[in-house]
């Protein structure tokens, strides 16, 4: 695993433009950065990123299982107790998933190691299964990389045959896109998987988050009032679950990508119930709820929200003192604690691996760098290629 | 190979370059006319009609008519009073619709139905056709579907119709209200003023 430098394509912002690419820059950084790439060996990618990433989901998948049957797992989880039912039948319908992201920490040598699943409103997804795959292409057609270069990414092929599957049961349904208002990187996100959806042949519409609305008989409806059945959304369960319109969940008849069950794969109770279930596997760090910290032995830990996007009020502790932290608006609904484990750094550069999985299959990997030893949304995001 | 072995460009592309614009609409627009290729289709008033038309169909006239039937309550126009159904379709033409118990619309009563062979698997397609009795209306005298589009004059027997009459028709409904998703994201925003917003995905 490598850090080199190279040489940014000339026409690269007029490429971006005509493919839409609208969030490179934000708040005036760069947020794409193609003047570095990392280099992997297909066996680290193979090997070291990709079959654990088959198996942490299947241990994931795991305690979804054992959570649903257990009302006091619920609880840890902080699921609102109206909806446990609507989450367990959800699992056990076994409604279908379509991607999540996981973050791992892994420096080319040592095991990986799971810092967290994103699992139901993963983003940089345009980036990492469009534009890093055609700046691959790009810079190989120009030969300025090995024409053997590859790349760990067969995301958009695998969210198109995703889609083409999960058609059948929704046959001749508009599939709905939506998401919030006022954010670009979000509706980015959307349009992607539409283009997408509609590659694989499916009549979309998208419609914001706040713009559904309440129809009679206690059904979802669009701006036009037609009814929706089957919907994507970029917006996190864990707030839909405690707004207005959830009361109408059970009875409205919606198939929803991501399903709710997913809600319990997103959580970071995830992480202690994954440690408690798997202790000492090489791809996990210790995970502890608030209340087994002290008998932990823990001296450097990481304190997440279990609910939290984005990076936003971590904190690392070293000895008992706080050491780095952000801010934000979360932490509400309680912390769980995590061994800290140093992000690898390549040259002052802290480095985080995102894993895809498309239909529970690892389906490709983002490299975002941040300066910050928290990786947050400002950090930026560069290409790979596998070579040797 | 790791990577996706080939991408479609001109779906991910959001500015087209080409100088041909106008021709590649051209293009497009009559590759769409000939994917819905028109067929025949038959129109008749109710069952027995279908039936004295199609001796040895009577179970598949029975099941279009019924098709039809739910199909025209699902997808119809609905009023929230009789007058303004009447306005638009006609005296003696409005029927109630139960959309919930508390609620009673009103939508125009199903005039006939389209049968045809279907194409794709065995059996018939068909779809519900109303129309208006009131002489302010475009619809006067003519049939229209579900979604509005109109299919001439009144009468029964034989029509060409476009394969996609008898595609499902999305379900509408009255919406009651708005805006109860999405709140915890503006209070959320709210936080900080210095903060960044770039998005609730992770």
């Amino acid at each position: 695993m490598l850090r080199l430098t190279t040489k940014e394509r000339n026409n690269w912002r007029a490429r971006a433009e005509e493919f839409g690419f609208k969030f490179h820059t934000m708040y005036g950084e760069p947020y794409w950065d193609e003047t570095v790439y990392y280099q992997f060996t297909l066996q680290q990618i193979e090997q070291h990123i990709e079959d654990p990433t088959w198996e942490i989901h299947q241990m994931c998948l795991e305690v979804v299982a054992k959570v649903v049957s257990d009302e006091r797992l619920m609880t840890q989880f902080r699921i609102p107790e109206s909806h446990w039912d609507l989450i367990r039948n959800s699992w056990l319908a076994g409604d279908k998933s379509l991607y999540s992201r996981l973050d791992l920490a892994y420096d080319g040598v040592g095991p990986a190691k799971l810092f967290e699943n994103n699992a139901d409103t993963p983003t940089s997804l345009y980036e990492t299964g469009f534009w890093q795959w055609l700046w691959l292409e790009d810079k190989v057609n120009a030969g300025e990389l090995m024409r053997q270069s590859d790349q760990f990414n067969s995301l958009q092929e695998k969210l198109v045959n995703r889609f083409i599957e999960l058609q059948q049961q929704h046959v001749g349904e508009v599939l709905h896109f939506a998401c919030c208002k006022d954010s670009e990187e979000d509706r980015g996100t959307v349009q992607y998987l539409e283009d997408c959806a509609i590659e694989a042949g499916i009549e979309t519409k998208f419609l914001y988050i706040e713009d559904i609305g309440h129809g009679e008989g206690d059904v979802y409806t669009d701006r036009d009032n037609q009814i929706l059945t089957w919907i994507f959304k970029l917006y996190p369960w864990e707030f839909m679950l405690r707004e207005e319109y959830a009361a109408f969940l059970p009875k409205a008849g919606v198939a929803w990508v991501e399903p709710v069950w997913k809600s319990l794969l997103s959580n970071k109770a995830l992480l202690p119930l994954l440690w408690q279930l798997y202790p000492e596997h090489p791809n996990l760090l210790p995970a502890y709820f608030e209340e087994d910290l002290a008998s932990s032995n823990l001296s450097r830990y990481v304190k997440k929200p279990i609910f939290a996007r984005e990076g936003s009020n971590v904190s690392i502790y070293v000895d008992g003192k706080e050491r780095d932290a952000t801010s934000g608006p979360y932490g509400g609904e309680g912390f769980i604690y995590q061994a800290y484990c140093p992000l690898p750094a390549f040259g002052d550069n802290f480095t985080l691996i995102g894993s895809w999985l498309v239909d529970d299959k690892p389906a490709g990997i983002s490299v975002r760098e941040d300066k910050n030893r928290i990786t947050q949304d400002l950090s930026r995001f560069v290409p790979h290629i596998i070579l040797g | 190979m790791k990577r996706s072995k080939s991408i479609n460009l001109d779906r991910m592309r959001k500015t087209k370059h080409t100088p041909f614009k106008p021709l590649a609409v051209v293009v497009a627009a009559s590759a769409m006319v000939a994917c819905d290729e028109p067929r025949q289709a038959q129109i008749y008033s109710d069952i027995d009609h279908c039936v004295r038309d199609n001796p040895s169909l009577i179970e598949a006239c029975e099941l279009a008519y019924e098709e039809a039937m739910v199909k025209a309550a699902e997808s119809g126009p609905k009023y929230q009073t009789k007058d303004s159904c009447v306005a638009e379709f006609g005296v003696n033409n409005c029927v109630p619709y139960q959309a919930s118990e508390s609620q009673n619309w009103f939508m125009p009563a199903m005039a006939g139905f389209m049968f045809a062979r279907a194409i794709d698997r065995n059996g018939y397609h068909s779809a519900p056709l109303f129309t208006s009795f009131s002489r302010y209306s475009p619809v006067y005298n003519k049939w229209t579907t579900v979604d509005g589009n109109l299919y001439g004059r009144r009468r029964y027997g034989p029509v060409s119709v476009g394969s996609d009459v008898f595609k499902p028709k999305p379900v509408v409904t009255r919406t009651i209200s708005r805006g109860g998703f999405g709140s915890t994201v503006s209070a959320k925003s709210r936080w900080s003023g210095s903060s960044s917003r770039s998005g609730w995905g992770g």
